[in-house]
């Protein structure tokens, strides 16, 4: 090869590389995280994240189809992304890296860590603008998604908990499924009634406290604790009922023996292969979704709910989560996202999802209207609502979360005292709230 | 004399010369480097910086949406104080204490099964290597299910000769075990490794083993295990570095929460939560910092004892 063609070719290769280098920059920032504005088709294009599958994709589909027909300039682009309850990383890595989706489906509880971090937009204005206020929802639903008095979140589902029993299985033991059990000494013979036991496994448990949504939140509240103290700004884990609650957790686990118990647990499905719908658990405390599983997988199921046992037998209790969609920081199309955020918080969107998830609306007049107030068992879960407490809406949600949950696993696995494992989860959650402040 | 005349005279008649080897900046050196300027920019950006930030922020309350206040060596002296740092410490060295030794011998043990002049022996490395292939989190599902107290096939063999199994994952004492267990599924490298090694020994040895009427266990103990130690050595280091790092499995198992009662709360677990989920990444850096110390020290030891146990050939 001549020196004139082989320096030709060396110069082609290079400039080649070179050029693939530079166009493998530019497309990488349009296929990144939300379109600047113009995308396909003059539209502005949303990208929204979120968790859902089955159930609840249906309901978001058909949320999405009723805005995109009413606002043909937008066009949502819905994005499944494995978050959860747990803080999204996912999301926490978009926002820090500048391209965050415009919206995202999020927990409610999380709300007060993420604002206080900075990392979700301030949607007051726009709330204030559209006409939306506190007013519009369930009082808890909003101070949950409101942080230092700015909105930062349109809350969407809500839910409450209670005690689901099986009624055949009660007449089978001599229980009266009518009669379901009210204070916390009827709920432990109860369960030791439907509890069959052979040699260490077992075929059917009568109920286990921590299962479901059974937890520390749960009992702390129906035995009368408190979590946090508004006028300290303080964490109050050790709180003496919230202590009594976890100390008849343990003695509830050594009873049973906590090994058995997690040999049952973890041998157990979801969807159809759910212990209770199975008949293999008797009693477990749950949310109104349990209700549309049963109504999909087994709806010949004889069931009852109640408001969840209390050591004396009135007072009932019970607390609320939830979803909302927020604005990650930096988000790139805000009116268009909140176009979406105010449609899905709208009677109108909330009805279109809450009727084919029945889950609850966070309005009122939706619930009302899809009937959940008289269904004989949905009805028990919204008539609970106006005395439902809400996780504490603070900086730390999530390592109150963790402390929580690890002071049951602590507790029935014998590692200290329930109030040696209270005290010391309430330091560390304030000091950890002292250093946010 | 005559040798110092001579030399005078070599330089006397030697033309002045500018050796141009003395200069740094002389062409092929310039070429060179410019070859080798795109890994170098590489490194730096995504190596050495990240590296010199992390050391930052483990002195910082850096939480990757905020960047924090220095802070000092404030980090360090909570995590000392922190009681789950030093249960995942205990995790992770309890799982590389017993994981490591194990892992060697049996893959030594595999690899001197799989050297054996058999019929059909390369069909049966590769049974033995694929487990390597499946993706840990993949590994993770299929030994929950495995495992699983009520109706894992694991339980059900062990129920056909009448032990009753135990809770597994969900016992205290033996969800450590069970990982242990799940990771030497995967010693098909390691063996892969060892036969390679085993290649690498000279039949002569064996011959003159023979020769002198040495028998199956002699010619192991003897001859295969000290020439294999270089091998050894190198899957010891690899194997502690990597049985340090323990992160994919114990997470994916436990869903993050290291149950039952952070008995699987492995280091790297426990430092991705700081991070990425208590908003502490500052805190987080600071543990990856000690994981640097605490590894590298232990190589360190490694290396200096090496030269007690490791028999290089031709040395």
């Amino acid at each position: 090869m001549s020196k004139s063609v082989k320096k030709f070719g060396q110069l082609m290769v290079i400039s080649i590389l070179a050029l693939s280098l530079f166009l493998a920059g530019c497309s990488k920032d349009q296929a990144s995280g939300g379109n600047k504005g113009g995308g396909k088709d003059g539209k502005t294009e949303v990208t929204f994240w979120h968790g859902m599958t089955d159930i609840t994709l249906n309901g978001l589909e058909e949320v999405i189809k009723e805005f995109e027909a009413k606002n043909p300039d937008i066009k949502i682009k819905a994005v499944y992304s494995a978050g959860g309850t747990d803080t999204d990383e996912k999301l926490l890595t978009a926002i820090a890296g500048g391209n965050p989706p415009d919206i995202t489906y999020f927990d409610r509880f999380n709300i007060g860590s993420w604002a206080s971090q900075g990392s979700l937009e301030d949607i007051s204005e726009y709330a204030a603008n559209s006409g939306i206020t506190q007013d519009s929802y369930y009082p808890f639903a909003w101070e949950e998604a409101s942080y230092k008095g700015k909105l930062y979140g349109i809350p969407t589902t809500t839910d409450s908990r209670l005690l689901f029993y099986n009624k055949d299985l009660f007449t089978e033991v001599g229980l009266d499924p009518e009669n379901p059990p009210k204070t916390i000494d009827e709920l432990t013979a109860a369960a030791e009634k439907l509890t069959i036991k052979d040699g260490n496994r077992f075929k059917r448990i009568g109920f286990i406290p921590w299962y479901g949504q059974g937890q520390l939140y749960t009992w702390g509240w129906v035995f009368g604790g408190e979590f946090y103290d508004k006028s300290t700004d303080k964490v109050t884990l050790n709180d003496p009922k919230i202590v009594e609650a976890l100390q008849w957790l343990t003695d509830y686990a050594n009873k049973y023996n906590i090994e058995n118990i997690a040999s049952f647990t973890d041998s157990q499905g979801s969807g159809d292969m759910d212990p209770f719908l199975t008949g293999q658990l008797a009693m477990q405390i749950s949310g109104p979704w349990t209700v549309s599983s049963i109504q999909k997988y087994k709806p010949d199921l004889n069931y009852g709910v109640t408001p969840i046992p209390t050591p004396t037998g009135t007072d009932f209790q019970t607390w609320s989560g939830g979803w909302s969609i927020v604005m990650p920081k930096g988000a790139k199309n805000k009116d268009a996202a909140w176009k979406f955020m105010e449609f899905f918080g709208s009677p109108e969107g909330q009805k279109i999802f809450s009727g084919i998830v029945r889950d609850f609306s966070v309005i009122e007049s939706v619930n009302a209207d899809l009937g959940f107030t008289e269904d004989p068992i949905l009805k028990e879960f919204t008539a609970i609502l106006p005395v439902s407490h809400y996780r504490p809406v603070i900086p730390e949600g999530n390592l109150l979360w963790n402390e929580q949950t690890a002071a049951v696993e602590k507790a029935t696995r014998g590692k200290g005292t329930p109030q040696e494992i209270l005290d010391e989860a309430t330091d560390k959650v304030n000091k950890a709230l002292e250093k946010k402040q | 004399m005559r040798v110092a005349q001579l030399t005078k005279s070599a330089t006397d008649t030697q033309p002045l010369v500018l050796t141009k080897k003395s200069s740094f900046f002389n062409k092929s050196n310039i070429t060179g480097w410019l070859f080798a300027l795109p890994w170098i920019i590489g490194l730096i950006i995504f190596y050495v910086f990240p590296l010199g930030s992390s050391i930052y922020f483990s002195f910082t309350t850096y939480s990757i949406l905020q960047p924090g206040e220095f802070v000092g060596l404030d980090n360090y002296k909570e995590l000392f104080k922190d009681k789950i740092f030093w249960i995942s410490i205990y995790n992770t060295v309890y799982f590389a204490v017993f994981f490591v030794p194990l892992s060697i011998i049996f893959g030594v043990s595999l690899a001197m099964l799989l050297n054996m002049k058999v019929k059909g022996m390369a069909l049966y490395r590769t049974i033995f290597f694929l487990p390597t292939l499946v993706p840990h989190v993949a590994l993770a599902v299929l030994w929950m299910w495995l495992l699983n107290p009520g109706f894992g096939l694991v339980n059900g063999m062990l129920d056909m000769i009448g032990i009753q199994g135990p809770a597994w994952l969900g016992s205290e004492t033996w969800s450590k075990p069970s990982l242990i267990l799940m990771s030497l599924w995967g010693i098909g490298q390691a063996v892969i490794i060892y036969l390679a090694g085993f290649g690498d020994i000279p039949e002569e040895f064996y011959e003159a083993a023979e020769v002198d009427g040495a028998n199956w266990f002699q010619k192991t103990f003897y001859v295969t295990l000290p020439l294999l130690t270089p091998v050894i050595f190198f899957n010891l280091v690899m194997g502690t570095i990597g049985a340090f790092q323990q992160f994919t499995l114990p997470y994916t198992m436990t869903n993050g929460q290291g149950t039952p009662a952070n008995s699987l709360t492995f280091y790297v677990m426990y430092l991705y939560d700081n991070g990425f989920k208590f908003f502490k990444m500052g805190y987080a850096s600071a543990m990856a910092w000690i994981l640097f110390v605490i590894i590298m020290a232990l190589t360190a030891v490694i290396f200096l004892t090496s030269k007690r146990w490791v028999h290089y050939q031709g040395k």
